[in-house]
């Protein structure tokens, strides 16, 4: 079937759209509901996590207290959240500065390691060189599958590390391998969820604030 | 002081004038013209590089299967006024997430119509000042934890899914606006266009950049002239030179800073 009899209905099929108000005003609709949903989302999931959140401030707050560092670790935009949450804890807008370290931050490291022995490996091996029992590893994964992730949280559990997983959708198999915390954005939207875990991150960062 | 801003595309705003909706929009349609017409993205945020990386990993690897790849790259470097300088080619954009009174953001993005770029600043707290970026995109932020919390990050996500969806849109990636006809348009015409002095070791001549690449100009009325300085032109010949990084230094002053000290 020819699709002119229903070109009408598409005034941009062709690509002779030519009024740009129209898609501006849709455009602009679309970043409102987007905007609202991620709100929602943040909110109901601080509220749902909040339990847990307590939990886990209380088992970081008592690393930091007892000489402990936390290690941070996420693939692609989680690298750059796990660079962002270190950053909060090092050097806070208010309250006590705290260990916490990137292991994305460095690519001589990153792609030595990828080179040598694998990208499955460039967190494990960091954390094999850096940890010891009484620090805490910290990893986001909006899939909650990411294989480097899971290897070092392995890694992490050999060592006797506190684990906190952050994950989206149903929190894959992080929300499988016992992590002592693991917080969970039930969403499926890799940017929706990513909005919500940074939220997460930070009541994490305020609660362990709050006990030191 | 309020610099005309000769170069960049004017989008209809539509959809309550002035709200973070419709400068997202407008901003989006901007960026994806910008992208059809071959733009790199070039994202610097100077306190907080992670949110600049993140940006140009969103729209160099997409989350969403199917989506084109577009070239989008973090700046995180020594100089990064001076690397930009480099860097950018007329046609490109540049994006920067920083504060306001970011002296080096401020001064880029004065610069950036005499390289030919588009700019967009994305922030949070104290708003730029008029016609500061091409796209203004601003939280207010009572709380001023919105950098760390996933509010700016909402903003560029927003940001790289409106610009996708222009690009189901192939009949407006072209600004019909921007196309230049007759003797009128103030891209083409000599009207008060921002140079950017490369070398002025002459007398009463200097070699300039402009959004059209590089010319020799009089600078008779507004000598002496430095490397780096900007100046507007007109038929060939500077009119007027430019404050910059002095206009931030005294504005810092006069807010009593201890620079008088």
């Amino acid at each position: 079937m020819s699709h002119e009899g229903t070109d009408f209905l598409y005034p941009f099929i062709d690509g002779d759209e030519r009024d740009a108000s129209a898609l501006l005003k849709d455009l602009a609709a679309s970043a409102r509901g987007k905007a609202d949903d991620s709100k929602n989302l943040r909110v109901a999931t601080l509220e749902r996590c909040a339990p847990d959140l307590e939990v886990a401030a209380e088992a970081l707050a008592n690393t930091f207290r007892a000489g402990g560092r936390l290690f941070v670790f996420g693939n692609g935009g989680s690298a750059t959240d796990a660079a962002g949450v270190a950053a909060l804890f090092r050097t806070p807008p208010w309250g006590v500065q705290l260990p916490v370290r990137s292991l994305v931050a460095d690519e001589a490291i990153l792609t030595a390691l990828g080179n040598d022995v694998g990208f499955e490996l460039v967190f494990s091996r960091q954390l094999i060189a850096h940890a010891r029992r009484g620090d805490a590893a910290m990893g986001i994964s909006t899939s909650g599958n990411s294989a480097n992730l899971l290897t070092a949280f392995a890694e992490a559990q050999r060592l006797g590390l506190l684990t906190i997983g952050i994950a989206g959708y149903d929190g894959g198999q992080m929300a499988t391998i016992d992590l002592d915390h693991c917080l969970v954005v039930n969403a499926d939207s890799v940017h929706r969820i990513q909005e919500t875990e940074a939220a997460l991150m930070f009541a994490l960062w305020s609660k362990v604030q709050t006990r030191l | 002081m309020v610099l005309v801003r000769v170069v960049g595309e004017e989008v209809a705003v539509a959809a309550e004038p002035g709200s973070l909706d419709a400068d997202l929009a407008d901003a989006s349609l901007s960026l994806a013209r910008r992208f059809a017409a071959g733009a790199t993205l070039w994202c610097w945020s100077p306190r907080w590089p992670e949110h600049a990386q993140h940006v140009a990993v969103e729209f160099v690897h997409p989350v969403i299967v199917g989506k084109r790849a577009l070239p989008a790259e973090a700046v995180d470097v020594a100089d990064p006024v001076g690397a930009l300088r480099a860097l950018v080619s007329p046609g490109d954009v540049l994006l920067a997430i920083a504060e306001a009174s970011d002296p080096d953001v401020r001064s880029a993005m004065l610069r950036a119509p005499a390289w030919g770029a588009g700019t967009i600043w994305i922030g949070t707290g104290a708003r730029p000042g008029p016609g500061a970026a091409d796209h203004v995109l601003w939280l207010d932020d009572e709380s001023g934890t919105a950098v760390r919390s996933g509010e700016i990050a909402l903003m560029y996500h927003l940001l790289w899914e409106l610009t996708h969806v222009c690009f189901e849109h192939p009949g407006l990636l072209v600004d019909r606006d921007a196309v230049c006809e007759g003797d009128v348009c103030v891209t083409c015409s000599d009207e008060g266009r921002l140079a950017e002095v490369i070398s002025a070791q002459q007398p009463c001549v200097a070699t300039v950049r402009t959004a059209a690449g590089r010319e020799e100009i009089d600078t008779t009325l507004v000598e002496p002239l430095e490397t780096g300085d900007l100046v507007l032109v007109h038929a060939g010949m500077a009119i007027e030179r430019l404050g910059d990084a002095a206009d931030a230094r005294d504005e810092r002053g006069a807010g009593g800073s201890e620079l008088g000290r």
